[in-house]
């Protein structure tokens, strides 16, 4: 096999991300009102050219706000000094902390999606995990950080954890259909949080913002010894996390039989696996890994729980699992995309006044190429994929 | 039927099994009912001295028209007497009951009893609280209508919400725009004809896109709806954010007004709560009535729910399955996308970002709930549309129960209903399989 062919299977993840950002500027320019209104004014070349350079200028925004700037890297170079190397590095290290969540609940995906279980509650599983963590660290206040930091950690994974039970528990027992009960428990998990913040429990003292307490005495460690970046340990456990997984789900019996039902579930079922157990079991491990995510991302990055501490994330894993082929090494490659597409909107939202949530219409339209490869194929012609020897297997040979 | 059961569940379940479980599920549910009586006649005992007061209310005159003095505990009598009686005929009868019918019976006394308990000494406008059930109701059953016609046809449509909230949006342009070029005496007109058109139009575009992937390049219709629920709120909020938030002339449509139907509306209490809406109330009643025709009295609906029952036996008889499928998804995106127009023209007057908040998740909780059918699920949506309109009676009268409490109870009653503790309904056996048309 030539080097070229082996890249065959990026060829429609990354073909898919391109045509969503096409499609993303389409919508760009057609809502660009100052430059249409130069169109209506009679002057189609002028036009044009404003409502392409801003399409340039904002996707070029992105990517310097995803990755950094490379004159900053030259002076950080040159001047040496911890502080230049921060304000160099800080757009990298931003992608890395706006990814560690997104690895988290895409792996929590993965493992439903792999078990043909649809988890879309990773956003319930998610914010209760953080309010899981952050609770425990308020009650063990007093306690060495690093035993109230394990503790948190752990209160988390069984939240999360419990709230997966359920839809999983119900799907074995009587049938309920996941998607309906995972999305009710997301809107009802998020009214549990915002219980939880009005009691004087969680609030800081005179507070009425609907805000938990800080709960910076047990920060995950940074990772970097630089001033200013928020990077932590998160993202590493993220990564051996991702191994684990790995393993689990392709070197494991449980795992085989997870993948089984998530195969045929009629013949794991002749095949004596207990079809309910694994329903069970692939929804726990889901929502245990989508509460770590929470649990990380309130002890790690925001040191803080509230209302909005989820953007979204059990949405966008779903959308990141399918481009990583909902293989656990994929899911990082696919989170750290989209985390650079998060942070990097950031950047794009302040400099160019684009709103950010361009960057989950694009998400979205990447989900639909990718779920469409055949589309993908027919637009930019390639060779259907049953012409290869061997197609099926093509799609794990990545990890 | 047992020839659609055995794939799904590799093995065909003896027909006295069967029945011995529908035995035992309706005992269960009898003794659940019996016990829900007892808990009644246990809350009455402690509370029959408080008082609270009804009021009829009818809104011509601006004063109340008749008034029912009670208390919570009469109340809760008459709700133990109502949930008594049903749990036993349940245990009596067994599988026998048609349960469902029997809700109607026992359950509005236990809403009246709470409400009672809840607003003790205080007035509660009661026509206006069915009347605004109704509305709230509207974008609801029609959700639910979406997503019926869809899963008889054998699709499966989560999309509702994001069709809804891209209704919300386009409806509020279109209208916005036709008031602009048209001038504010033919825009005030035209507007709520073109807004909820456009709506209409652009619930139809998604689905026929989604229709489109998931026949023509097989892609799961869980990942397209997901796919289609979460663009929709990404390219609403950018719209919102770019454009209407900005030139705010694009966000100001001529809102839909309540018409009262002449004659109709004079009649006391009846009057303010059925025939004052706004037309978007006929119109839901309407698609209602000629849905529930069109299903069950008519080659098209046959056709339908062949198509969505076993594919394959519909083919072999010449039915295209396909154009179906495509003409369901393009029946139901107009019928999402105009119930989304509901909500920005409605009373808001303009798009808000995430306007559909929910509501097509709770449209699809109510087709399950109507099993499916459309008097059923114009049932459901009621009993949300009551939740809505009751939680925002009692934050008005400022009643101190969390309102996060009331606010998450449609969602755990979706969840109780959809795992079918109150009773297993069965849908369209092919929904959401794939067709291959052979």
């Amino acid at each position: 096999m030539s080097s070229l062919a082996r890249l065959r299977p990026l060829a429609i993840p990354a073909l898919a991300v391109l045509s969503a950002f096409i499609v993303g500027s389409v919508f760009l320019i057609f809502t660009d009102i100052p430059a249409l209104q130069v169109l209506f004014a009679g002057r189609p070349v002028d036009f044009l050219t404003t409502a392409f350079g801003n399409v340039v200028h904002a996707y070029v925004a992105l990517l310097t706000g995803a990755f950094g700037d490379p004159p900053r890297f030259a002076e950080a170079i040159q001047q040496g000094t911890p502080q230049a190397w921060a304000t160099a590095v800080r757009p990298l290290s931003e992608t890395l902390v706006a990814a560690t969540p997104l690895i988290f609940t895409g792996l929590a995906i993965a493992v439903s999606f792999r078990s043909g279980v649809f988890n879309i509650g990773g956003d319930g599983q998610f914010v209760l995990g953080a309010l899981g963590a952050t609770a425990t660290a308020l009650l063990l206040r007093g306690f060495p950080a690093p035993i109230t930091l394990l503790a948190s950690l752990v209160a988390g994974i069984v939240f999360g954890a419990a709230w997966g039970f359920i839809p999983g528990f119900l799907k074995a027992r009587t049938g309920a259909h996941e998607v309906i009960t995972t999305i009710m428990l997301n809107y009802v998990a998020l009214q549990i949080v915002q219980l939880a913040l009005r009691t004087d429990f969680m609030r800081p003292p005179k507070g009425s913002e609907p805000i938990s307490q800080v709960i910076d005495f047990v920060r995950v460690p940074a990772l970097l010894p630089l001033p200013g970046l928020r990077l932590h340990w998160g993202f590493v456990v993220a990564l051996i996390v991702a191994a684990m997984v790995s393993y689990f789900l392709f070197r494991t019996t449980k795992g085989f039989e997870l993948r089984s039902a998530g195969l045929n579930l009629t013949a794991a079922r002749y095949a004596g696996m207990s079809a309910g157990g694994s329903i069970i079991l692939a929804m726990v491990v889901s929502g245990a890994l989508a509460g770590l995510g929470g649990a990380f991302q309130v002890l790690g990055t925001v040191t803080q729980m509230s209302n909005d501490i989820d953007a979204g994330y059990g949405w966008t894993a779903i959308a990141l699992s399918l481009l990583g082929g909902n293989r656990p090494s994929g899911v990082i490659i696919a989170a750290i995309l989209f985390g650079a597409l998060n942070n990097g909107g950031h950047e794009m939202q302040i400099e160019t006044a684009i709103p950010l949530d361009l960057l989950v219409f694009i998400q979205a339209l990447v989900i639909m190429f990718v779920a469409a490869p055949d589309l993908v194929r027919q637009i930019y012609r390639l060779r259907p994929k049953s012409a290869e020897p061997g197609a099926p297997a093509s799609e794990g040979a990545a990890a | 039927m047992t020839a659609t059961a055995a794939p799904v569940n590799g093995l065909v379940p003896a027909v006295s099994e069967a029945a011995r479980r529908a035995q035992r599920s309706a005992r269960i549910r009898g003794i659940v009912i019996a016990a829900l009586g007892l808990i009644a006649f246990g809350l009455a005992s402690g509370s029959m001295t408080t008082d609270v007061t009804f009021k009829f209310w009818l809104q011509q005159q601006g004063k109340a028209f008749a008034q029912v003095d009670t208390s919570p505990g009469e109340l809760w009598i008459l709700a133990g007497i109502a949930t008594g009686v049903t749990g036993i005929w349940q245990l009596w009868r067994g599988a026998a009951v048609r349960w469902r019918l029997w809700l109607v019976l026992w359950l509005p006394f236990w809403v009246i009893a709470i409400m009672g308990h809840l607003l003790v000494g205080q007035t509660a406008v009661l026509t206006n609280l069915f009347s605004s059930s109704l509305e709230y109701a509207f974008p609801i059953s029609m959700g639910a209508f979406a997503a019926m016609i869809c899963e008889r046809s054998g699709m499966f449509d989560i999309a509702v919400e994001g069709q809804m909230l891209v209704g919300a949006c386009a409806a509020s342009i279109a209208g916005s725009m036709a008031l602009q070029w048209l001038g504010p005496d033919a825009g005030t007109i035209a507007g709520p004809i073109v807004g909820p058109t456009v709506a209409a139009l652009s619930g139809m575009a998604i689905g026929l896109l989604m229709a489109w992937l998931a026949i023509r390049y097989h892609v799961d219709q869980i990942i397209s709806g997901t796919v289609v629920n979460f663009g929709a709120l990404g390219l609403t909020n950018f719209m919102y954010l770019r454009v209407l938030q900005t030139y705010t002339d694009y966000n100001t449509p001529p809102t839909i007004e309540k018409i009262q139907i002449p004659l109709l509306a004079d009649v006391p209490v009846l009057g303010p709560i059925f025939f004052q809406g706004t037309p978007y109330m006929y119109i839901g009643w309407i698609v209602m009535v000629v849905l529930t025709y069109f299903i069950f009295r008519t080659r098209w609906g046959l056709r339908l729910r062949a198509s969505g029952e076993y594919p394959q036996a519909a083919a072999t008889v010449g039915i295209n399955v396909i154009a179906i499928r495509y003409r369901a998804m393009l029946l139901a995106g107009a019928i999402a996308g105009f119930a989304g127009s509901y909500l920005s023209l409605h009373s808001a007057g303009s798009f808000q970002m995430n306007m559909s908040a929910g509501k097509g998740w709770i449209a699809i909780a109510a087709m399950i709930f109507g099993a499916w059918n459309p008097i059923g699920a114009f049932g459901a949506a009621l009993v949300f549309g009551f939740a809505d309109a009751a939680q925002q009676l009692l934050s008005i009268t400022g009643v101190d129960i969390p309102p996060q409490f009331l606010a998450s109870v449609p969602y755990i009653m979706t969840v109780i209903v959809v795992a079918g503790v109150v009773g297993r309904v069965r849908g369209p056996a092919m929904a959401g399989q794939p067709y291959e048309q052979g």
